[in-house]
């Protein structure tokens, strides 16, 4: 309990130094709330163009579609504002060095790592984001208590998500320049923004089972959908167990191979 | 200057930008080939799944073939004409990284044209690579040599046009922390407003008529249809994009100036 109480206070400081150093950039503050607006309306018009020619995609007909790609938003919104900046000042700190003052302080090193960056800019966003998912929500229509569980599922979601890109970070430290990874990464991310009955057997088996980036929307949406589909939902839940001890355990691995180009 | 004493130090700055774009092969492939790869690899599983197989289901004049070659050619299209070349600009200036440059016989503009010359050069290479390698498969039947150089001639075009806009968006770092979110900002509009995603027949038909008149469809939109045949050479695309050019080339140099005078050269 202590320990949370400890990293808890030290999470509360890093808000506060990210809202002062993002605050100190007004212009890049508001272009960065731009650029996320824009993602989440281009994104959602391009389904909606397409189904202004085709009734279904898939199974589904344009509503849960929707509503798939808005709780995607929602995850990445989350991913946004908490994680995605870690990534790239990671890949700078293996680079130079500056990895070895991160590595001597006396919490959890991914904690300090994956969680000392957040974008105030986008949690500005969370209306815009949240709105989406609401509108398109009551729209499927979703029942009382899928509306109830609905925020458990998006922190399980970003909970997946991150272990994914942690664990594919990790090849950072074999790699000299990082920058790379960080847009496979990316990518990872757009792949995972489909439902998965849009991908052919193999890629469905190998983004479900080897690296479960098809569960981290598909599963709690289906569910959501339909309460009775929870076999998707238990194996989400199995990978964040599963993908969470691989990620610590590739991580130590990671952390021996790292070179320390400042020393 | 003459073209003889300036072009050793043109072909030298091009050689080292090469060996950069080079020396993290794995890191190139990932930064530059990966994303277009996976933005195809999502796109065919998309239109799969909306055809449902059906080989006579036409959505806007396109079957699935057709609808798979688009995609195919915007591939391309991105890997040809939209450069990443000029994308440290910002944090050179804001480390004062470009205070060498003033003092040197090659001046800012240029070495990061030899770089861009550099990154097309390799750019090009690759794209033929995979157009060779799909045709291979048969993935593009009605291929021709004519609709190759038309398409190939224009988009090397419309990188010269990316490429003075990066490099825009780059300088403004003089007044800016983080002109990435400009980058980013451009790379969403374009690939939403441009046909990168979808072909532009399926958007609303006042969409189409609005975005005529911007730069956006010209860049990848009737490229693709280049390279599909279905336009040859396209003078309307190059007066526009050349017009554009000319205003992003002035505004270029005046905020040049503007920012030059207020460079502190940090660090020095």
């Amino acid at each position: 309990m202590n320990s949370v109480r400890h990293y808890l206070s030290i999470y509360k400081k890093f808000l506060a130094t990210s809202f002062s150093v993002q605050l100190s950039f007004r212009t890049s503050f508001v272009l960065l709330i731009v650029m996320d607006i824009f993602f989440y309306v281009s994104t959602l018009a391009t389904v909606d163009f397409v189904y202004d020619h085709v009734s279904t995609i898939g199974p589904w007909q344009k509503e849960k579609l929707m509503f798939f790609i808005s709780f995607m938003l929602c995850v990445d919104h989350l991913h946004m504002t908490l994680l995605s900046e870690s990534f790239w000042v990671l890949a700078r700190q293996i680079r130079t060095g500056e990895l070895d003052f991160i590595l001597l302080k006396p919490v959890h090193s991914i904690f300090s790592i994956f969680f000392r960056y957040i974008r105030p800019s986008s949690m500005t966003n969370t209306v815009v984001a949240w709105g989406f998912l609401f509108y398109y929500g009551s729209k499927v229509p979703l029942s009382t208590l899928s509306w109830v569980l609905l925020p458990l599922f998006l922190i399980l979601s970003f909970m997946l998500l991150a272990i994914v890109e942690i664990i594919i970070s990790t090849a950072m430290f074999w790699m000299t320049e990082g920058l790379g990874i960080n847009f496979l990464r990316m990518q990872i991310q757009s792949l995972a923004r489909w439902p998965d009955f849009v991908y052919k057997v193999l890629a469905r088996r190998l983004f479900t089972v080897l690296m479960p980036i098809l569960l981290i929307g598909s599963a709690p949406v289906r569910f959501l959908l339909d309460l009775k589909s929870w076999d998707y939902v238990a194996g989400m839940v199995a990978a964040i167990f599963v993908f969470g001890f691989l990620m610590f355990k590739i991580w130590s691995h990671a952390l021996i191979r790292y070179e320390s180009a400042s020393s | 200057m003459s073209f003889e004493k300036n072009f050793p130090k043109w072909w030298q700055t091009i050689k080292i930008s090469w060996s950069n774009y080079t020396a993290y092969r794995m890191n190139f492939f990932l930064q530059i080939i990966g994303p277009a790869l996976v933005f195809f690899f999502v796109k065919y599983n998309l239109w799969s799944s909306i055809y449902d197989g059906d080989a006579h289901m036409t959505i806007k004049g396109y079957n699935l073939d057709q609808m798979i070659t688009y995609h195919i050619w915007s591939m391309i299209v991105g890997l040809v004409a939209q450069g990443m070349s000029a994308l440290n600009l910002a944090e050179d200036i804001r480390m004062g990284r470009i205070s060498s440059y003033l003092i040197y016989p090659i001046d800012f503009w240029e070495y990061h044209t030899a770089g861009f010359i550099a990154f097309e050069t390799l750019q090009l290479f690759i794209s033929a690579l995979t157009i060779t390698v799909i045709a291979v498969f048969g993935f593009l039947p009605d291929i021709t040599f004519t609709s190759l150089i038309f398409g190939f001639t224009y988009c090397v075009y419309v990188s010269l046009f990316w490429f003075i806009l990066q490099y825009l968006t780059g300088i403004i770092g003089f007044w800016l922390e983080e002109t990435w979110i400009l980058r980013v900002i451009l790379s969403i509009l374009t690939a939403f407003l441009s046909g990168a995603i979808i072909p532009l027949e399926l958007y609303p038909e006042w969409l189409v008529t609005l975005l005529n008149y911007t730069p956006f469809p010209y860049l990848t939109f009737y490229p693709i249809k280049m390279f599909m045949g279905e336009i040859g050479f396209f003078p309307k695309g190059y007066l526009m994009l050349g017009a554009w050019m000319v205003i992003l080339l002035f505004l270029n140099k005046w905020i040049w100036k503007k920012g030059i005078r207020m460079y502190t050269a940090a660090g020095m």
